[in-house]
């Protein structure tokens, strides 16, 4: 590990980030006509990302996870005392990897599988400038730096959904006139995001000037643990914090971008939706919100499982009512992360867990569901599950991997999806002492019926759409298999699934320690 | 000395350009750039002229050279525009170049009538020039309702003025603010009453609400690079006049002003916004945004009036000054760019542009989503220092013209976006010309490369503005 230790001081993490920023105006400059070439140097500067932060990975100190690592602190801009610190710790490795690794995936998808208008320059460039924010986002330990990263992932997702998107007409109340899905649902990702994200930045910038005028996340998580932020003050902060990063999560009821978003995406842009951009605002809640304003997270702590509670068991009655695949997955989506949030907002040790184990889970889960509703959505070029059917028979590969991944996602023990969800019911049973038990019973019980409803949704989605005859439509037609750039995509995938799901100590090695640290800080707990 | 020969070049060189075309004129342009940046490099303390009326200090500078690389820009914007039709060459630059005169005037003008002189020189000659397109009926109608209330701006400026050396027979800024104090008039309703009037006047200029109105008819009349002008110059020696007039003179008028004027700012941000929502044609489009980003320029200062805390609304004024001045000139530029291939007043006409010209496209994303304010593009750093200034006190004021603003920042965006999304995303128009981007003329590129390095420089490394701070501490405390 010596070998490396030139990676030590930031340099590690800082290619990481940046590497694929700088590939990507890279390309920008190579004609439109080189496509190959494009497409192998993405690639390439996707996988030197993944294996830097591997070397990292290799690097951190497991047996000092709670700490922050690897890192700098460098000036950045002097006149705010805004500094490029980063630095990673056992909350944001696992998240680091499962970003970069995604990435490397979503590319190799996309090799083969562009949707129209074709351009792999424009959505080359795109997919890295999304990963510069997404791994920026996770290792940026200043509130300034953090909302960069954090809002330079709006821009690349809505071009991605609007210039690739669903190009159905449909009608939307409150608009005059049809509108394309893409250019709707685009708009409206933005929209919402950036509402929520402005009065993030008054949130931050009361934090600065309460607290001796610094946007460092450690020396204000310093200042929040030994209570300098109370009253009106960090009520008003921490509710435009909440508004910030429950719209990313998305929490119920600010959810209703995501399913619109999710439907309309390309299959890249829905899986790096639902596998990165998510966890950036559960991540929030667990590196910025929590341990800066303790005291408030107590206080909100019942709200927020309420409304965890409220967005499993919606996520789930509405995924009953989907007839589109990938609304049906949109729309689990808010289910598993109202599990995450529920997991958060116990503010135990287990609790918090069980959240980071569920944003991995659902990332890959989830990401993968994506990957091969997107893939069926293109060969039958359709949706409507009323009339897929059959699917195990004409697509024997893709039908297997959809059956797996609903398993996973249903929770099935053994697969990784179990964990968070079962961790987060442990965890709302027991919640922080000094919070209201009732409530957090009443929220676990409406948990498990949510897992309840989401085996039911899962199971039946798979009679419709895997089991049962091929519907005459699709009998004479050629259909094609899920091909080799796919099945690369998938089968990492797959094996994650699995090897999280045996041994779980694989995420919580690194989170445990950082975990406990935390609440013990914060909650005392 | 080297001072004074700069002053000299400064004050005199654009002068001397009279007779000379548009070449000269370009080159001038940046000639002038060169003494600005040996006296920013040689500056030791500010030098004081005329006995107070005429101060050379960082934050004049700065501002200096901010005026003079517009002015450029703008000529780069004009070469194309005015050979294609066949205007007065020379006179189109001669009295642009006598608006760059009257601005840099108005930077170092510390005295009643050097300001006003400034403030007349800047925006006469862009009466005229708003009314270059002679044959077109829209120019002339833009130009008269300009040229009318831009005349009773003047005079509304310069009773305002006259109030001011009435009541204490000073001329120099200083000076009146000492005698205003001495004889306890700092908060006379006399004093108000001159500083609203000149707030009125100037609000014409920097075109806040209610003294908007004529912005979209002029802007949308006016020919291109005039408008670009007339929405980043003219308006930045508005705002430079009302900065150094508010902080100079006003300082210490109690908090009334300061009020009215959080008001007036966040009224123009969102009937800016909102009228920017509704427009399809793409220069009122952006004269109703440049409306609403005024607000967010007026802001700081608003604020700074209640709370007395000057330095930090300068600097965030400013900053916003000269970050939107690059992005919004490049938003011209886009414009300008698409016209050339599909000549159109409807911007729903420009459908699927951006894939015969993606250079265009890329600086529509780049400028447009600069305005709105998305990071890392130039414009979230103006959003964040303009918010940071108002929420430095925790005052009930800035708390709420904060959340007006964030709740305009997201307004804004949707029309922001709008550009973008019908050439990048609308099915293509049958008359697109195919591969236009080779055919853009090297000015500009110029412009369009200049602005786009200059616009994400300052997202990127927002570090280069922490000499405006410095400056904006000399320049209130001299």
């Amino acid at each position: 590990m010596s070998s490396f230790s030139f990676l030590d001081s930031g340099l590690g993490l800082t290619v990481v980030v940046f590497l694929p920023l700088i590939s990507a105006i890279f390309i920008f400059l190579i004609p439109k006509k080189q496509e190959m070439l494009i497409k192998l140097i993405t690639l390439g500067s996707a996988i030197v990302t993944f294996l830097v932060s591997l070397v990292v990975a290799l690097q951190f100190d497991f047996n000092d996870a709670a700490e922050l690592q690897l890192g700098t602190k460098v000036s950045w801009i002097s006149s705010i005392n805004s500094n490029y610190e980063i630095g990673i710790d056992g909350i944001s490795l696992p998240l680091l990897l499962l970003s970069t690794f995604i990435s490397v995936l979503a590319i190799i998808y996309s090799f083969e599988h562009l949707p129209e208008p074709k351009n792999a320059k424009g959505m080359m460039s795109l997919i890295l400038i999304l990963e510069t924010g997404m791994n920026g986002t996770f290792v940026a330990l200043d509130l300034i730096l953090f909302f960069v990263f954090f809002e330079l992932v709006l821009l690349p997702m809505y071009f991605m959904i609007g210039i690739w998107g669903d190009k159905t007409v449909r009608s939307v109340s409150g608009l005059k006139n049809d509108i394309e899905t893409r250019l709707y649902a685009s708009i409206k990702f933005f929209v919402f995001t950036l509402f929520g994200s402005a009065f993030m930045l008054l949130g931050f910038l009361g934090l600065y000037f309460r607290g001796n005028k610094t946007f460092s996340i450690p020396e204000l998580i310093e200042l929040g643990t030994n209570g300098a932020f109370t009253g009106t003050f960090a009520t008003l902060v921490f509710a435009v914090l909440f508004l910030g990063f429950a719209v990313k999560v998305p929490m119920w009821p600010l959810h209703t971008w995501l399913p619109d978003a999710h439907t309309a995406a390309p299959t890249v842009g829905s899986v790096l939706l639902a596998a990165i951009l998510l966890k950036l605002g559960s991540y929030g809640f667990v590196r910025i919100a929590l341990p800066i304003l303790p005291e408030q997270a107590v206080a909100w702590a019942p709200a927020i499982a309420i409304l965890s509670a409220i967005g499993i068991i919606y996520g789930s009655l509405a995924c009953l009512a989907q007839t589109d695949l990938k609304r049906l997955i949109a729309f689990s989506s808010v289910g598993h992360m109202g599990f995450v949030m529920l997991g958060i907002s116990s503010l135990t040790s287990i609790g918090i867990n069980a959240a980071m184990i569920g944003m991995v889970a659902h990332g890959i889960i989830t990401g993968l569901l994506f990957f091969v509703s997107g893939s069926m959505a293109h060969t039958y070029h359709t949706r409507d599950m009323g009339r897929l059917g059959g699917n195990m028979k004409l697509l024997p590969k893709t039908g297997a991997i959809l059956a797996f991944t609903a398993m996973a996602s249903l929770g099935l023990p053994g697969l990784a999806g179990f964990w968070g969800e079962f961790m987060a019911l442990l965890g709302a049973y027991n919640p922080l002492p000094g919070l209201n038990v009732t409530i957090f019973r009443s929220s676990m019980v409406a948990g498990a019926i949510g897992t309840v409803l989401t085996a039911g949704y899962l199971l039946w989605m798979l009679q419709r759409v895997n089991l049962g005859e091929p519907k005459e439509e699709w009998i004479d037609q050629e259909l094609h298999d899920a091909d080799n750039y796919e099945l690369v995509a998938w089968i990492p995938l797959v094996i994650l699934t699995v090897l999280i799901g045996v041994f779980p100590k694989l995420i919580f090695g690194a989170t445990n320690d950082a975990v406990i640290a935390l609440v013990a800080k914060a909650f005392g707990g | 000395m080297t001072i004074v020969t700069a002053i000299s070049l400064d004050l005199l060189l654009p002068r001397k350009l009279k007779y000379i075309v548009a070449l000269v004129s370009i080159l001038g342009s940046l000639i002038a750039f060169v003494p600005i940046i040996f006296q920013y490099a040689n500056y030791s303390s500010p030098e004081i002229l005329f006995e107070g009326s005429y101060v050379i200090d960082k934050f004049s500078l700065i501002l200096k050279g901010l005026f003079i690389l517009v002015t450029y820009l703008t000529f780069l914007l004009s070469v194309n525009f005015v050979e294609s039709d066949e205007y007065y060459q020379g006179e189109y630059y001669f009295l642009l170049l006598s608006s760059l005169l009257g601005a840099l005037v108005v930077t170092s003008s510390r005295d009643l009538l050097t300001m006003f002189i400034g403030i007349e020189l800047a925006s006469t000659p862009m009466f005229l020039l708003s009314g270059w397109k002679k044959g077109d009926q829209k120019s002339n109608e833009g130009s008269i309702k300009f040229f009318l209330l831009g005349v009773l701006s003047a005079s509304l400026i310069l009773y305002g003025f006259s109030l001011l050396y009435g009541v204490t027979g000073k001329l120099v800024f200083s000076d009146i603010a000492n005698t205003l104090i001495q004889s306890d008039l700092n908060q006379s309703p006399v004093t108000l009453l001159s500083a609203i009037l000149i707030l009125a006047g100037i609000g014409f200029k920097i075109s806040i609400v209610p003294f908007h109105s004529w912005a979209p008819d002029t802007y949308e009349g006016a020919p291109l690079p005039v408008t670009a002008y007339l929405s980043v110059s003219s308006k930045a020696t508005g705002f430079v006049a009302l900065i150094i007039l508010i902080s100079k003179v006003f300082y210490d008028s109690g908090q009334g002003l300061g009020i009215i004027l959080v008001f007036i700012s966040g009224i123009t941000m969102f009937v800016g916004n909102l009228s920017a929502l509704q427009q399809t044609n793409p220069v009122r489009l952006l004269a109703y945004s440049s409306i609403a980003q005024a607000g967010f320029i007026l802001a700081p200062m608003a604020v700074a009036g209640i709370t007395s805390n000057y330095e930090d609304g300068v600097y965030a004024s400013v900053t916003y000054l000269i970050i939107y001045a690059f992005m919004n000139i490049g938003a011209f530029l886009v414009i300008n760019l698409l016209q050339r291939n599909i000549q159109s007043d409807d911007m729903y006409d420009w459908g699927g542009l951006a894939r015969e010209m993606p250079l265009a496209g890329i600086f529509a994303v780049i400028f447009f989503f600069s305005l709105a304010g998305i990071p890392p593009l130039g414009g979230w750093f103006a959003k964040f220092v303009v918010f940071r200034s108002l929420l430095s006190t925790g005052e009930i004021f800035g708390l709420s013209l904060g959340i007006i603003g964030a709740i305009n920042a997201v307004i804004a965006l949707v029309y922001y976006s709008r550009i973008s999304k019908i050439i990048w995303m609308d099915s293509p128009n049958e008359n697109v010309k195919s591969n236009n981007d080779t055919l853009i003329p090297s000015p500009l590129r110029v412009v369009g490369f200049v602005s786009l390095i200059l616009t994400i420089v300052s997202g990127i490394f927002p570090g280069i503005f922490s000499n405006l701070g410095e400056a904006s501490s000399i320049f209130f405390n001299s």
